[in-house]
Parts: structure tokens; C-alpha cells; sequence
């Protein structure tokens, strides 16, 4: 039954129909009501005496509030009750404004964005990209619109919404009366709609549609075999289809435009959000990919609002500096039921803080000022919302901020704050009343009123054998029980686990840094020197020599001396090729070009590898996309800055890069008898594929050059094509994955037809038979030391090559390709010494300058020479004896590493899991976990992005684990 | 440390020119180097070993020369040849390439599935290995759960029968995954194959109760066999696990994470087997028991990434200097498959990384030597320079244990071995390449 029916009978009963027009339903009229049908009640109604909060922090005893036609008519005390209403004595009753779900979903398969690992490598389909034989000419979905198919911004919740009575009713049971429906699938999901949560005509009870545009950083929504199935994919198709929505515009403004604008119902559908008109909600399913919703939020200038991922205590400064107001979801993970104690060795760290710090969150966005709605997204058994609430009160949300963030933020979201959100004249008469305070979860909710229109809450009925055993168990176990519930408050009311930013950052900075009498190698024109002395101001390298002494304005203050004796310093140490610091996936490995793809978006500042590998004294890192196609992403050098945020890690002075690659990667040779159909499937084709999009990019580059010539209605931008023009232009270096000697100097001769000189040659294996030709290219030699046999293409890797490889001419580096490696490159930089007998200093050098020319940073590192970045460590030994150990590890004059430090840090990071443990254990003991459903306790082992360590061996193509039992 | 008494030269000396005389190819070296590393008993500065017939003789200084061919190693170190202890040697040559890889058989109970016999004596990864001092490779079967038996074999000889060194050298058992599986079931790809923690238990007990079973009716067969019974059938499988149940062969136990390597312990106790444990990631966290049981471990971990996310960076670092001071038998592995055997020659410097954390390197350099041939069965023939032991020696121009050294000149059981591999020759004829002008 619908408003309109309502007021018809009641107008009918007053006789004054002459009203109807006035009332303004004149545009649809609503039929005579048929005979039989149970009559409409007049829709006046009177809430006596109640506690009503009429708006977050303002409550107002023995309150009275009248109700017309689906609306507030007054509220106050002692009003006069008018003869038409009926009266609803409420004493001792709370009545809150309606609850509202901003980031609503009704589909039981609906889920926050998956943050587990995308499965490696798949086959490639979908898409009007190039590549794909066959091409379709319908791709996306069926129909006009984007190429891929989870890119649907047209797509409107709106259009298919049907009331569920079952799922309205699980949500006014817990108080809530209206909410915001969000599309659930694909990446740009389209627009949400704006319901009331009750029963009957769908074009009533839409309050709004298209509230905001949705976009969600899921690399899953794609399914398998499809672009994008990574998080930086991801990020580059929302960013390329939002440019193709800004050029879409533009064509349709074009007066007389050669090249009219064709239809795009999707492109369409995205101006009002350019335009700012409506807001963006993202949901960027992580913590750290909140950053880069805000980045790409304001590198669109599009109005948005970010939904949490309940793990903003990762990082709380990326959520404070998102500038954005955060929906917030309650889905905090429930302590498992393990049978057995050994079942909880299993639990990491990681997922006990995570554990504890969920109640945390909200409060803690409030806490940096941040404007909170909270949603149920996430939360699979809503029964336990009031729970979880409480939960998140006694972490220090206050009632006031929970109650604004039910009612009034998530009106303001949607632009309904002038009708919902609060208890005043002339809003819908949406009200959520319970029997005492509803944070108290034991206060029973009575009704929500939706419209004007009661829907009483039923009580679960109580079993009859329940019942009779009530009283007596409540005499005997009530005190008990409360005490029990009372300390389990207690317990789980502070939080045990650790800031993550507790066990990072700088350990000390000073202003100057003298290390006496060491033996340094330079890696520069001084060579190796024995008892000398290194000076370090600020972030820079002062002097390396003898006798050095530190300017006066250090002396006794500021100063930080090393005594330096029988120790021995290096450049910190530089890693070529590394995968450890990616988020969400290393490969894009659906399409042969993903040259618009970027590293530098999914940088992963949390993973414990940059603190394993500064322990080895590396200081520097190559972040490489992986080798599954021929033109990979963009990639990011970083300094291992341990503790800043991933825009804090990139080392801003590096050029650009891009990972190419060859061979049996790139022609899917141990993809599986599944993958034949990808171009290229062969050697000479991969030369073909790459001539292909060199010869469009240089087209590309030209239609621009043409625009900026003669004006006129700019060409599309095309991120791939756009990448491929800056390697044309020399703003952007290729590092080629390259194993065979055929391949190599076939690449090699088709850049330099390109007029490209290659930055290096990755992995390089056959380099040593081409070593010439790869010197008088001029390319860098980026090699395993030691690796062979794995796959046939290295079945003539030698151990020599890097030797080789540097006799001849080329500059040599070697590099990790893995979590492990990167921990000990010192230890394979005297692999050269052992294989070909290179020389020391310059077997170093495979590790610190080279590695640096390559990437072409040696001006800023790779060698201790005045000027140069004072990034170095400290060795018990000679970096080249096994025996060695590293004992500090320094970047830009901050100390990162300590092993004295790190010794206490392992203990504190012990304790602290220890400590976690004891609180889950005394926590289950007290009852915390019964009653949690299977989801939230299955959510106790969510697997988190941020703390992948060893992604690129589930990823990377050319390393196997070690125990690769076929 | 010189443990060799002068005044017995003579009459060792007098043995040697009998044992000279009463064989035709009798062949007697001395070899003569900056440090003899007897492994044994100390190191001896310019120490001389004298080798008769493959086996060493004498070791000391100043030995006689008298008839022995001189091998005058200046400069240079002499270990014994170093043991891998577990591998895949000469079963997989290629990792990708499906066509040569006969590392995994089918079955989990394959007890009479046998690796040596199935060793490629010309794989190019043989000489890889031998170039950087390894003597003697374990070849072990994999897959299953009792996946079969392994051989030693020597890295160079003619042919698969002149190679095997010792066969069979141990039963093998892979300890079934003890881990709980957390991930939800939402993101399995097939939800019916979610299993809760409960079942998760239960399946567990239930992997284990299959290997007690397979080792009670091993037993059975033994006794039947024994008593002669009338219709007794003798089978393949179970007569290759004869030597297990009678305590003959060794067991070793493939187990890694610390409920499989308590759960092994315990089965062992149990069944009063005496157990190697192999792979042993977690094996430093319940090291008293494996010192109480005496169990050796075959660790192959140093280079593993820390497994939890409260470990210290370096735990397995430290982990093989932990294992020892609570007096744990130790030798190094890398794993079985392609990876372990193609960098096999790499093995070295996890006792390397080790003795840079805490091992001292006495034990480093046991650990690659003598107790692997302890723990295989063979220290009366290999593992250290001592009287009587085979002569498969290495002569290197350092440190074994420091990557920058090389090694120069190798022997087995008395015979010199190339050291060219295809990485040397590779080598050899790309930097003879004439320069590009």
C-alpha cells in the first residue's frame, strides 16, 4: 500500500476531494480504490511523552510528536493532540530520527572488495583491445558501451529495485528505515539508488535515484580471464575511462566536429560526476589504497566519499590526509572456534592486531576529524550490529557521533538531509524507537515508523521449554552472566595491539654523522680505502678521506661518531629487478600491452620485506611489473624508507621506467595447453607485436602533434599509447626481461630503428653471447648471478655471464627478482668474484654504482662520494665474506636499521603477538565469541594486501619455490 | 692440531709397501696442502694425506714419499668432498619442461619406487654441482606419502651402477600438511571443499591414523613373512619395507612446520622408529626434543622467508646455530625439484649464512661433510680425512665456506674428477669470442 492510496481514502472519507488538486496529485491520480481491500488508516498520529532525540545531541524529555501524511507536522511539549490523530502513548520510550544505510546492499552475495591474492595467470579475453584474435565487436557487455565489461557506470540501481520484504524487515529490526542502494559488481558500477525500507510501489518508495556513481578497486570483478585482474589494472582502467568520459564530452560540445562523438550511454552517463554535480563513493577495499582513491578523487577533481575497509589503523594519516568523508562498515572479525591450541600458532600478528584494532577504527576516524557514516556493508549476520556498535562505543565513538553517523551524515550523503536525519517539522516521519537507549543492545527496539507508517518489531517468540527454564536459570546464573559480560567489556573496551607505526621509521637522525677509521669502499673514483674516515651532514655525504673532521657548529652537538674500526661501509646496496613492495597483484597479465598500467599506484609501504631487506643493507629498489607480457607497467624506483607512506617511499629524482619482456613468459610456453590464442605465441611474433604498438604510438604521437598544431577538438588520450610516446621521447627507460641471445639482439635492433636505446636488459641470461652488441647499444645488464635450468630458455645460463658481460664492456649489475635475494645482494655481488674473476671493488659494483647507472640515479647513489645521498651500511666484515654481517643500514643520514635495534624490535613484535594471544584466549573464555557467525569469524584469517611478504613467488614467472615438487 | 704420532710412521709405512706389492693398479698420491680440514681432528697446516688404492692411508706432515705421486696443492685448502644429503639430482634436468623431470611417482604409498636406478648419469646439472666441491648427492624420490627409497651416488662414474655409492640409503615419508587451512569459503573457487576447523582436525587424525596403519601392516607382513605362514605372497612393496620395521634402513621424514615435526616426533617415539626430519623449517622452535630423541635434521631453510610475522629477520639465520647448541645433529639441503638441483652447487653457503649468525664454522663445515655422511650411513667410508675413508677430496684456493673461493681440483674415491662443466665451457667459447669491431 502506497502513500497515495492512503490519502486517497482519507480525502474520500472528509468529502474533500476539491483538496485532491491542491494537494498536487493531479499528475497521477490514483485509481478509485477497488471494494474489499482493508481500509487505509487516516494517517495522523500522535507520539506522546517520549524521549526524543530530535537531532544528534539535542534529546528532549517528555516529547510529543505529530505525524501527517507521512510527515512531521510538529514536535514538542505539550502539544495539543489534534481530534484526527490517533495516539500512541510513549512513555519511556527513546525516539530517534530514522536510521540510514548510505552503502546499502540487499543481495546476500554482495561483498566488500576481496583483498586475496588474484589467481596468477590467465588467459586473455574481453576488451576492444588490440591483441586478442578475433577481436569482438561487441565487447563489455552486451550492448553499447564501455570495452569492459565491469565497466557499467550507466548501470542504475534504480532500474531493477523490487522491495525483499525478508531482507527489509532484517534491516528495520535492527532500526534502520531508509537506505542507499549500491551496485555490487564490476569496477565503475554505476548509480546507487535511494529506497525507504518497506513494502510496495517501487516508484514510491525511491526517494532518489543515481545518488553517486560507484567505483570499487576490485580486481576480482573482471573474473579470471580478463582485464583488469590486478589492483594497478584496476586503477588503470577507472583512470583511462574517466579521461575517455572527459574526451567524450569534449566531442559532443565540438561544434562541427569532423569526428562527431558516438553514442556511449556509459561515457554519457559519468558527466554529472565530472561536472561535480554528484559525488563518487569509491571503495578502495584497503588501507592503503585509500591514498590513491583520494589521488585519483583529486586528480579528476570529482566529489567523493571513501568507504572504509575497516583498516584505516594501518595508516590513520592516508585517511586524515584523504580530505574525504568515510562510510564506515561495523564487520569486525570474530575471534575463530579452533579445536585444537596448536590451531592458533597459525594466527599472525597481523590478523590478531587486525582483530583488535576493528572496534578502533571508527572512533579513530573520528578522532582525526573525519565525517563518518556507518554502514552494514560487510556485516553478513546484521543481528549483530547493535553488538558490534557497542563494541565500537566502548572504543570511544561517542553517542552522539554514532547517532549523526546513522542519521544525519548519511542523509547529508545522499542530499536528503533536507527531508531525513532528524526529528523536525516538515521531514518524512522516519523514526527508529526502542525501549531505552539504543546503544544499549539489551534495550529492546519496539518500531521503526517509515513514512508515517509503523512497522512493529516482533520479538523472536521465546520457545515454550525455554520458557519454563527461564526463571530458575536466571536466578541462579544472572549475577554470574553479568560479571562475565561485564569484564568482557572491559577486556575488549582497550585496544592491546600495536600501532604498525610503532616498529618503523627512522631510529635516529642526526645532524652530522663522522664514521672514523673504517674501511670504505666507494664504489666511486676513490676505490676501496683502508682506515679512513666518512663525514655526513644532513642527508648528504660531505667528505670521504682521512682525518676528517666535522665542522665546529656540530662539535658537541649534533655530531654522531662511528668508531669505525676493523668495520667496513658500502653504498647501500641497489636492487635492479625487485617484486617485493607491489600491492595486489605483479602482474597485469591479461593483455599483451599493459604499458598504462603503474607501479608507482600500488607501491605497498607495509610489507615486512623492507625491513628484511634494509636488514641486508639494501637501500634502493627497482619495483617491476612482472614478465606474463610483452609490454608489462610503468615502474617505481623506491628508497626503502621504512615507516613512510607509499608517495613517501618513491625516490622522486628517478626517471621513468617500464618493464618489457621476451620469450616463454610473454608467449605463454608454461601457461598450460589452455593459453595458445594470445598473440604472440612465438619468438617472432613478440618482435611483430612490439613493432605494432611502436608504430601506433608514433601514429598516436602525431594525431597530437597535429592537434597542438592546428587546434581543434583534442585526440583521445590512450594511457598505453601515451606510455610508449615517452619511451619514443626518451622520458622513459625499458627494463627487458630477455633470455635467449636472438631475442636480445632482435630487440635490440628494433629499438634502435626506433630511434631507442634500451635502459637495461633484465635477467639477460644469453647477454654473455651478445655481450658486444649489447655494450656498443649501450643497455644495461640487469642479471641473476647463478641461476639456471629452470625453464629450457636458461638451460645456457652460466654463472660467468655477469663477469663476462662487464669485461666486455656492458654495465653489469646484479639484481634479486626475490624477497629472499634481496636480503643478501653483497653475497651475490661475490659471485662475480668466484665466476670470471672480477675484482672486488668492481664486483661491488654490481650492486651499488651500477645498478644506480642503470636506473639513472648514480648522480644521487651507488657510491659514497661528496654530494651524493648518505645512503650506506655498515658491515662486520668485508660485504664480500660470507661471514659477514650488516650492521646498520642508513638512507638520506637516517638510520633505518640497527641489528642491536632489530634484536629488541623481533622481541617487542613477540610480546606483542603474545599479549594479543592471552587477550583472545581470556576473550573466548569469557563467551566473546559464541554467537559469532561463521563470516566473522572466517574474516579473523581475511587476507590483507598490506601484508603479503612473498607475493611475487606465488607471481613471478621465473622463480619457482624452492621445494617446486613438479 | 696434528693427532698423527711420528713414531708409527715406520710401520704404517711398512703396511703401505705390502699393500703396494699385492696390488696390481695400486696407485699411491700425496697430496700436500696449505691446510688439510681433516673434518675429524682439526686442521693441519701444510698437512699431507696419503692415499693408497682410493682410501686414505696416512695423515700428518712430513709424510714419505716414497713411491706416491705428489699432488702439491700450494696455497690451497683440502676438505673432504662435501655430501648433499638430499636432492633430485639426475631426476629432473629442466623444471618446465615436463619430458624430463622423473622426480615424482604416482601413489601415496610407493615404498618400492627406487631413485638410483633412475639417475640421468650424463645430466648437465651433475657437473654443475661437482664444480663447487660436491662429491656425493642423495637422490631422493618424491610425491605421496611413503614416496620410496633413495641411493647416494658419487658424482662422477661410469653409468648409473658405477655411480650409486649406497642403495637403498633411506625410506622416505612426506608428513602429511598438519596447517589449518583459513581460507574462507567464500573465496574458495569450488565452496563445497571448505572444510571447518573441526573437520580440518578430524581429517588430520585421520592422515595419520593411514600411516600408522601402513606401518602396523608393514609389521604384520614382517611377522608372517618370518613365521613362514603356509599361503604367505610375498609383494614388492611390502618387502621394501622389511629393512624399515626391522630398524635397518633410516626414515626420513619430510616435515616442516612445527605441528608436523612434533607430530613425527611423537609417531616415532611411538613406534620406536628412529627418524630423520628433512625440510625442518620450524625445527629450532622444538629443538630440545629433537636433541632428547637424538634426531638429526636435514635443514634446508636458511633462505626461507621468516614464516611469521613476529619473527625476527633473521630467524633462519640463527636457526641451524640454535639447532646446535641445544646438541642437534644438523646438515644442510636445498629441497627437492629443479630448483634445489639445479643450484645444488650453492649448498656451501647455507652453512655459510649460518656460521655467519652463530654456527661455528668447525660445525659449519661438519654439517656439509661429516654429518651428512653420519646421518646417510657412510661415515665409514666418507665425510672426513681419516684413515681408512674413501679419498673424495676437494682442493680449493680458500675458504669453502666464502663464496669468493674456488674450487681447483677434485677426487673421488681417489681418482681426479673434471671439474669443466657446461657452465665452463659455455664460458670458455664465448670469451674466446673474437671482439666485435
Amino acid at each position: 500500500m502506497n502513500l497515495i492510496w492512503r490519502r486517497l481514502h482519507q480525502f474520500v472519507r472528509l468529502g474533500s476531494l476539491p483538496l485532491f488538486a491542491a494537494a498536487g496529485f493531479t499528475a497521477h491520480a490514483a485509481p478509485f480504490p477497488p471494494p474489499g481491500q482493508r481500509p487505509e488508516p487516516l494517517g495522523v498520529h500522535a507520539l506522546v511523552g517520549a524521549r526524543v532525540v530530535v537531532k544528534p545531541g539535542v534529546t528532549n524529555e517528555n516529547t510529543t510528536i505529530l505525524i501527517r501524511d507521512g510527515r512531521i507536522e510538529s514536535v514538542g511539549v505539550n502539544l495539543a493532540l489534534p481530534a484526527d490523530a490517533r495516539i500512541w502513548p510513549m512513555k519511556g520510550r527513546t525516539i530517534y530520527a530514522g536510521f540510514i544505510d548510505p552503502y546499502l546492499t540487499l543481495d546476500s552475495n554482495a561483498r566488500p572488495v576481496q583483498t586475496t591474492m588474484t589467481v596468477p595467470i590467465e588467459a586473455t579475453s574481453g576488451a576492444g583491445f588490440f591483441g586478442v584474435p578475433g577481436e569482438e565487436k561487441d565487447p563489455g557487455t552486451p550492448g553499447p558501451g564501455a570495452a569492459l565489461s565491469t565497466i557499467t557506470p550507466e548501470f542504475r540501481m534504480a532500474r531493477g529495485y523490487t522491495p525483499d520484504a525478508k531482507a527489509l524487515e532484517s534491516l528495520r529490526e535492527i532500526g534502520f528505515t531508509a537506505g542507499n542502494l549500491v551496485p555490487n559488481k564490476g569496477i565503475l558500477r554505476g548509480t546507487s539508488a535511494f529506497v525507504l525500507l518497506t513494502e510496495g510501489n517501487p516508484n514510491e518508495l525511491i526517494l532518489k535515484p543515481d545518488v553517486a556513481q560507484h567505483i570499487a578497486f576490485d580486481p576480482h570483478a573482471a573474473g579470471e580471464d580478463a582485464y583488469p585482474h590486478s589492483l594497478m589494472g584496476v586503477i588503470a582502467a577507472i583512470r583511462q575511462t574517466l579521461l575517455d568520459a572527459q574526451h567524450h564530452d569534449k566531442l559532443k560540445a565540438a561544434e562541427n566536429s569532423a569526428k562527431p562523438a558516438p553514442f556511449n550511454p556509459s561515457l554519457d552517463s559519468l558527466k554529472p560526476f565530472l561536472d561535480r554535480k554528484k559525488s563518487v563513493i569509491f571503495e578502495p577495499g584497503s588501507a592503503l589504497m585509500v591514498d590513491r582513491a583520494a589521488r585519483l578523487a583529486s586528480e579528476f577533481d570529482l566529489k567523493s566519499i571513501i568507504v572504509s575497509s575497516g583498516q584505516e589503523w594501518r595508516r590513520p594519516e592516508l585517511a586524515k590526509s584523504a580530505n574525504a568523508a568515510f562510510i564506515v562498515p561495523v564487520n569486525f572479525p570474530a575471534l575463530p572456534k579452533l579445536p585444537e591450541p596448536d590451531d592458533w600458532d597459525q594466527a599472525t600478528l597481523d590478523q590478531l592486531r587486525a582483530w583488535d584494532w576493528a572496534a578502533e577504527n571508527p572512533a579513530l576516524l573520528r578522532r582525526e576529524k573525519i565525517t563518518i557514516a556507518l554502514t552494514l556493508h560487510g556485516l553478513a549476520d546484521r543481528k549483530s550490529f547493535r553488538k558490534n556498535l557497542q563494541l565500537a562505543r566502548d572504543r570511544g565513538l561517542s553517542a552522539t557521533d554514532a547517532l549523526a553517523a546513522l542519521t544525519t551524515v548519511p542523509a547529508a550523503f545522499c542530499g536528503l538531509d533536507d527531508q531525513l536525519g532528524t526529528i523536525e517539522k516538515g521531514k518524512l516521519a522516519n523514526l527508529t524507537i526502542v525501549d531505552g537507549d539504543y546503544f544499549d543492545p539489551a534495550a529492546k527496539l519496539q518500531a521503526v515508523w517509515i513514512q508515517g507508517r509503523i512497522h512493529p518489531i516482533t520479538p523472536p517468540a521465546v520457545p515454550v521449554e525455554a520458557k519454563a527454564n527461564l526463571p530458575e536459570k536466571n536466578a541462579d546464573t544472572k549475577p554470574e552472566k553479568t560479571d562475565k559480560v561485564a569484564e568482557l567489556r572491559a577486556a575488549l573496551s582497550r585496544v592491546t595491539a600495536n600501532a604498525p607505526s610503532k616498529f618503523r621509521g627512522a631510529l635516529t637522525n642526526p645532524p652530522a654523522i663522522l664514521i672514523r677509521n673504517a674501511t670504505i669502499w666507494t664504489s666511486g673514483p676513490q676505490g676501496r680505502l683502508l682506515n679512513t674516515d666518512l663525514l655526513i651532514i644532513g642527508e648528504r655525504i660531505k667528505a670521504v678521506g682521512k682525518n676528517l673532521k666535522a665542522p665546529s657548529e656540530f662539535a658537541g652537538k649534533g655530531l654522531l661518531e662511528i668508531d669505525g674500526a676493523g668495520l667496513h661501509v658500502t653504498p647501500g646496496l641497489i636492487d635492479c629487478h625487485s617484486h617485493s613492495m607491489i600491492l595486489g597483484g605483479v602482474n597485469e597479465a591479461t593483455l599483451p600491452s599493459t604499458a598504462q598500467v603503474r607501479i608507482g599506484d600500488v607501491v605497498n609501504s607495509e610489507t615486512e620485506n623492507i625491513f628484511w631487506q634494509l636488514a641486508g643493507g639494501l637501500t634502493t629498489a627497482n619495483l617491476l611489473h612482472g614478465s606474463a607480457n610483452p609490454i608489462g607497467g610503468q615502474s617505481a624506483v623506491i628508497k626503502l624508507r621504512h615507516g613512510s607512506a607509499p608517495e613517501d617511499l618513491k625516490f622522486a629524482a628517478a626517471p621513468a621506467g617500464i618493464k618489457f619482456a621476451l620469450g616463454e613468459n610473454v608467449k605463454q610456453a608454461n601457461w598450460g595447453e589452455k593459453h595458445t590464442r594470445r598473440f604472440p605465441q612465438t619468438r617472432m611474433g613478440v618482435r611483430t607485436f612490439f613493432q605494432n604498438r611502436f608504430l601506433a604510438a608514433r601514429q598516436y604521437q602525431s594525431e597530437w602533434e597535429e592537434f597542438r598544431k592546428k587546434g581543434g577538438t583534442p585526440p583521445r588520450r590512450d594511457l598505453e599509447l601515451e606510455t610508449i610516446v615517452e619511451i619514443l621521447r626518451g622520458e622513459r627507460w625499458i627494463h627487458c626481461h630477455s633470455y635467449r641471445q636472438d631475442e636480445i639482439l632482435t630487440f635490440l635492433r628494433l629499438m634502435e630503428d626506433f630511434g631507442v636505446k634500451v635502459g637495461t636488459l633484465q635477467h639477460v641470461l644469453e647477454g654473455y653471447k651478445v655481450a658486444d652488441e649489447i655494450a656498443r647499444h649501450g643497455a644495461g645488464a640487469s642479471c641473476f648471478s647463478d641461476w639456471w635450468a629452470f625453464k629450457f630458455e636458461v638451460y645456457d645460463a652460466i654463472a660467468y655471464a655477469g663477469s663476462l658481460m662487464h669485461q666486455r664492456g656492458a654495465v653489469v649489475s646484479f639484481n634479486s627478482d626475490s624477497s629472499d635475494l634481496a636480503r643478501r645482494l653483497n653475497l651475490e655481488a661475490a659471485k662475480a668474484v668466484k665466476y670470471g674473476s672480477t675484482t672486488e671493488e668492481e664486483a661491488l659494483k654490481f650492486v651499488t654504482l651500477n645498478p644506480a647507472k642503470q636506473l639513472k640515479i648514480d648522480q644521487r647513489v651507488g657510491s659514497l662520494e661528496p654530494g651524493k645521498d648518505a645512503d650506506f651500511a655498515l658491515w662486520s666484515k668485508s660485504p664480500l665474506d660470507s661471514g659477514t654481517v650488516c650492521l646498520q643500514t642508513w638512507i638520506e643520514g637516517k638510520k633505518f636499521y640497527d641489528r642491536t635495534a632489530a634484536a629488541s624490535r623481533a622481541a617487542g613484535l613477540r610480546k606483542e603477538r603474545d599479549a594479543l594471544l592471552d587477550k583472545a584466549r581470556k576473550v573466548i573464555a569469557l563467551g566473546g565469541s559464541d554467537g559469532a557467525s561463521p563470516a566473522a569469524q572466517a574474516a579473523f584469517f581475511r587476507e590483507v594486501w598490506e601484508h603479503a611478504r612473498d607475493q611475487h613467488l606465488h607471481e613471478c614467472l621465473d622463480c619457482k619455490g624452492k621445494h617446486d615438487k613438479p | 692440531m696434528n693427532t698423527f704420532h711420528f713414531s708409527f710412521i715406520p710401520l704404517a709405512l711398512a703396511l703401505l709397501t705390502a699393500v703396494s706389492a699385492s696390488s696390481a693398479r695400486a696407485e699411491t698420491l700425496l697430496f700436500r696442502a696449505s691446510v688439510v680440514h681433516t673434518i675429524a681432528n682439526g686442521d693441519i697446516t701444510d698437512g699431507e694425506v696419503l692415499v693408497k688404492d682410493g682410501k686414505i692411508f696416512l695423515i700428518g706432515k712430513g709424510l714419505p714419499t716414497i713411491g706416491a705421486q705428489l699432488i702439491e696443492l700450494k696455497g690451497q685448502h683440502l676438505y673432504p668432498g662435501l655430501i648433499a644429503p638430499n636432492s633430485s639430482l639426475g631426476l629432473v634436468e629442466i623444471g618446465a619442461v615436463r619430458a624430463s623431470v622423473d622426480t615424482t611417482e604416482v601413489g601415496a604409498f610407493t615404498p618400492d619406487v627406487q631413485s638410483w636406478i633412475a639417475v640421468n648419469p650424463d645430466s648437465e646439472l651433475i657437473p654443475v654441482a661437482r664444480a663447487n666441491g660436491i662429491t656425493h648427492a642423495l637422490v631422493v624420490p618424491s610425491g605421496g606419502i611413503v614416496p620410496g627409497q633413495s641411493g647416494l651416488i658419487a658424482l662422477a662414474g661410469w653409468g648409473v651402477e658405477g655411480m650409486t655409492a649406497k642403495r637403498p640409503v633411506a625410506m622416505h615419508l612426506e608428513w602429511p600438511d598438519m596447517s589449518l587451512n583459513t581460507t574462507p569459503k567464500e573465496h574458495l573457487r569450488d565452496a563445497s571443499k571448505w572444510k571447518s576447523p573441526e573437520d580440518q582436525a578430524k581429517e588430520r587424525r585421520k592422515k595419520l591414523k593411514e600411516i600408522e596403519d601402513f606401518f602396523d601392516e608393514a609389521k604384520a607382513y614382517a611377522k608372517a613373512r618370518a613365521a613362514a605362514a603356509k599361503d604367505f605372497k610375498a609383494h614388492p612393496a611390502w618387502e621394501s619395507m622389511l629393512p624399515v620395521v626391522r630398524g635397518e634402513l633410516p626414515l626420513f621424514i619430510y616435515a616442516e612446520e612445527l605441528r608436523q615435526i612434533k607430530a613425527a616426533l611423537q609417531w616415532s617415539t611411538n613406534q620406536n622408529q628412529r627418524i630423520v626430519i628433512v625440510g625442518g623449517r620450524d625445527a629450532a622452535l622444538t629443538a630440545d626434543a629433537l636433541a632428547k630423541t637424538q634426531t638429526p635434521v636435514i635443514f634446508e631453510h636458511v633462505f626461507t622467508l621468516p614464516p611469521r610475522d613476529s619473527d625476527a629477520h633473521d630467524v633462519h639465520f640463527r636457526a641451524a646455530a640454535q639447532l646446535h647448541k641445544a646438541g642437534v645433529k644438523i646438515a644442510f639441503g636445498l629441497g627437492l625439484g629443479g630448483w634445489g638441483a639445479s643450484g645444488l652447487r650453492n649448498l656451501p653457503y647455507s652453512a655459510a649464512q649460518s656460521a655467519a649468525h652463530g654456527l661455528p664454522e668447525a660445525e659449519a663445515l661438519k654439517s656439509l661433510t661429516l654429518y651428512p655422511a653420519q646421518i646417510l650411513g657412510v661415515a665409514d667410508r666418507l665425510g672426513s680425512i681419516e684413515q681408512g675413508k674413501e679419498a673424495s677430496l676437494i682442493a680449493t684456493d680458500g675458504n669453502i665456506l666464502d663464496i669468493r673461493s674456488n674450487v681447483k681440483r677434485m677426487w673421488i674415491a681417489g681418482k681426479e674428477t673434471s671439474l669443466e662443466s657446461r657452465h665452463t665451457r659455455l664460458y670458455e667459447k664465448y670469451r674466446n669470442r673474437p671482439k666485435l669491431n
